[in-house]
């Protein structure tokens, strides 16, 4: 039902996305190109979780990668070691991240200030020496070999374009879910405590209450994200899973954008759009190595900071909003529903 | 049956400095009740602790029989207690409606999954929200601008927006906080007829208001306070028949009100 005055979700937006996601492969010459297109989804499903997190809770986590990495690393142990089915640890992939959320989110006072950002801080940081030193479980700084590919009905998810469409299936999930949760009550709260927390608590919304279910959701998504990670690769090691890792998905939602849901995941797709030229660069051309990677996510984070600090993708959506209503069919009525709709969906 | 509101000996202090000492009153069901003062009174303090938003010093506060002032205030919502706020607190990145539909969160109880999964329970929520929402901005009159982001909006309109959010909490007591600061006569006294509107439905009101016309109309009964202190109580008349009262706001010396009594 067409509502007038709500800011509505963008069915439509998601449809494009969805066939831009499906045509893809068809388009990528290479099979590294579709690994990386199949990271850029692992990405964004993180992305999404920080994004809602950092625009929706007004919070800042820099241990993501150490969700990811709870992520990845429970469901490699309970799989290789354990001989548990992956769909089973999937559950496990998603509880342990939030679990550690939960205690972590309480034990901070219920969230107040950047008290969680230094938290996560420290927690990514226990878990990284964590990874290298807990050898027996997790064979250390090495890496963890023999994770098992994921299979369904005797069909096995290989790398390539069959686990490409698995982990955008995941993300589009991630992202159906997220734009529900923004559109509800829910979100509204979460918006409304932004733009004024006297007055969200003042109309009986429990704010403390809302970051932490964020928090956590931001958790399992990450969860998620490392689950697919790690049944992707044969291997995965502690230094996928550390400071620089979180400051990379930290890059992406600040450089997409943390107010929409489309931001985040613009932001993942465009960081690892980069981090592919810079690597492809990076083997012709001998100073350009991992360092340079970092030094320039550091570079983008401040220029994005300092000239658009809502982030590209409202940028890029306001430039393309006329172009849009020109080009296609204007709206009979209703029309500031619809602008408002696209722009915030 | 208890007083809706029972104020008792309530003190409130920042630091040295004392805000409200000693403070005590009481109102029953269905009365619009003004709260006047010359500035630095401590009316707005008062205000705000009976809003929960902070706790008073020493006192207690009850609303319908139960003891408030250690809840915090997400929790006073609930109970039947809504406020608007002198310095606009109001959604700015929200449409109009949406603001409102804030103002049903309590009435509402779907968590995060089942918005995620879009259970059913979620989707008629959303439309008991819709519906609600828009009946309280038919009845203060904003349906031209609900789609408009609040942001955008001139500050009558924004009022009148905090206002509608209030309501849509379905308070019993309702605290109007310099609801007509900055607004023109015409808007004043639209005002003015909404807050009677508004106790028509059974809401009791309290107003913080420098607009003496204002305060002098709609209230059934008013308390005034100065520096931090009740020093008079009573109906508008007796209020301003009182010396006390005429000596706060005139004053033997220069702290002069621009309000008249």
């Amino acid at each position: 039902m067409k509502r007038k005055g709500i800011q509505q979700m963008s069915w439509k937006g998601l449809a494009a996305f969805t066939v831009l996601i499906l045509i893809l492969p068809f388009l990528l010459s290479t099979s590294l190109m579709i690994t990386k297109a199949t990271f850029a989804g692992i990405y964004t499903i993180v992305a999404v979780g920080l994004g809602l997190l950092m625009g929706f809770a007004g919070q800042i986590s820099l241990g993501q990668a150490a969700f990811y990495g709870v992520g990845a690393y429970s469901t490699a142990i309970l799989t290789a070691t354990f001989g548990i089915s992956p769909w089973l640890s999937l559950l496990i992939a998603i509880t342990a991240p939030a679990l550690i959320a939960y205690i972590l989110g309480h034990t901070m006072a219920r969230l107040h200030g950047y008290y969680l950002a230094m938290a996560t801080l420290a927690f990514g940081i226990v878990i990284h020496v964590l990874l290298v030193e807990w050898k027996g479980f997790t064979k250390g700084a090495s890496g963890f070999y023999g994770i098992p590919k994921l299979e369904l009905f005797g069909f096995t998810f290989t790398q390539g374009i069959s686990y490409y469409y698995l982990v955008w299936a995941f993300a589009l999930l991630v992202i159906i879910l997220s734009l529900n949760i923004i559109h509800s009550r829910i979100g509204r709260a979460l918006r409304s405590i932004h733009d004024s927390e006297v007055a969200s608590s003042s109309m009986g919304v429990d704010t403390g209450r809302y970051k932490m279910q964020v928090f956590i959701i931001s958790a399992m998504f990450a969860g998620i994200a490392g689950w697919l990670f790690a049944h992707m690769s044969y291997s995965i090691s502690p230094g996928s899973f550390g400071l620089d890792g979180s400051i990379l998905f930290l890059t992406m939602v600040v450089l997409g954008g943390s107010t929409s849901v489309w931001g985040a995941v613009f932001g993942a797709l465009l960081i690892t759009a980069i981090s592919s030229f810079v690597q492809a660069l990076g083997s012709k051309i001998s100073f350009i190595t991992s360092d340079f990677e970092h030094v320039l996510y550091g570079l983008i984070l401040m220029l994005v900071v300092i000239f658009l600090p809502q982030g590209l993708f409202p940028a890029i959506a306001a430039k393309l909003k006329p172009f849009l209503e020109f080009t296609g069919r204007k709206k009979k009525s209703g029309s500031i529903t619809a602008v408002k709709g696209d722009q915030r969906a | 049956m208890p007083d809706l509101l029972e104020v008792k000996n309530v003190t409130k202090k920042f630091g040295g400095v004392v805000a409200n000492q000693g403070v005590s009153f009481s109102f029953e069901s269905e009365k619009v009740i003004g709260l006047i003062g010359p500035n630095g009174a401590g009316k707005s303090t008062l205000f705000n602790m009976v809003s929960a938003i902070f706790p008073p010093t020493e006192g207690e506060i009850w609303f319908a029989g139960k003891r408030i002032d250690r809840l915090p205030a997400f929790k006073v919502s609930p109970l039947g207690i809504a406020r608007t706020f002198q310095n606009l607190q109001v959604f700015k990145r929200m449409t109009v409606l949406e603001n409102v539909m804030v103002g049903l969160h309590t009435s509402t109880s779907s968590g995060i999954l089942s918005a995620a999964f879009k259970l059913p329970k979620a989707k008629k929520e959303e439309e008991t929200i819709y519906q609600q929402a828009w009946e309280e901005i038919e009845f203060v009159g904003l349906e031209d601008v609900a789609a408009v982001e609040a942001g955008n909006l001139p500050l009558g309109k924004l009022r009148l927006l905090e206002l509608a959010r209030a309501l849509a909490t379905r308070p019993k007591l309702l605290l109007l906080d310099e609801i007509a600061a900055g607004l023109n006569h015409q808007e004043t006294a639209g005002m003015s007829d909404l807050i009677f509107k508004v106790r028509d439905r059974g809401v009791s009101i309290f107003v913080v208001e420098h607009d003496m016309d204002l305060v002098m109309r709609v209230s059934d009964r008013i308390i005034v306070l100065d520096q931090g202190e009740k020093i008079a109580e009573g109906t508008s008349k007796e209020v301003q028949n009182d010396p006390r009262v005429i000596e706060a706001y005139l004053g033997n010396d220069e702290e002069k009100e621009e309000g008249t009594v």
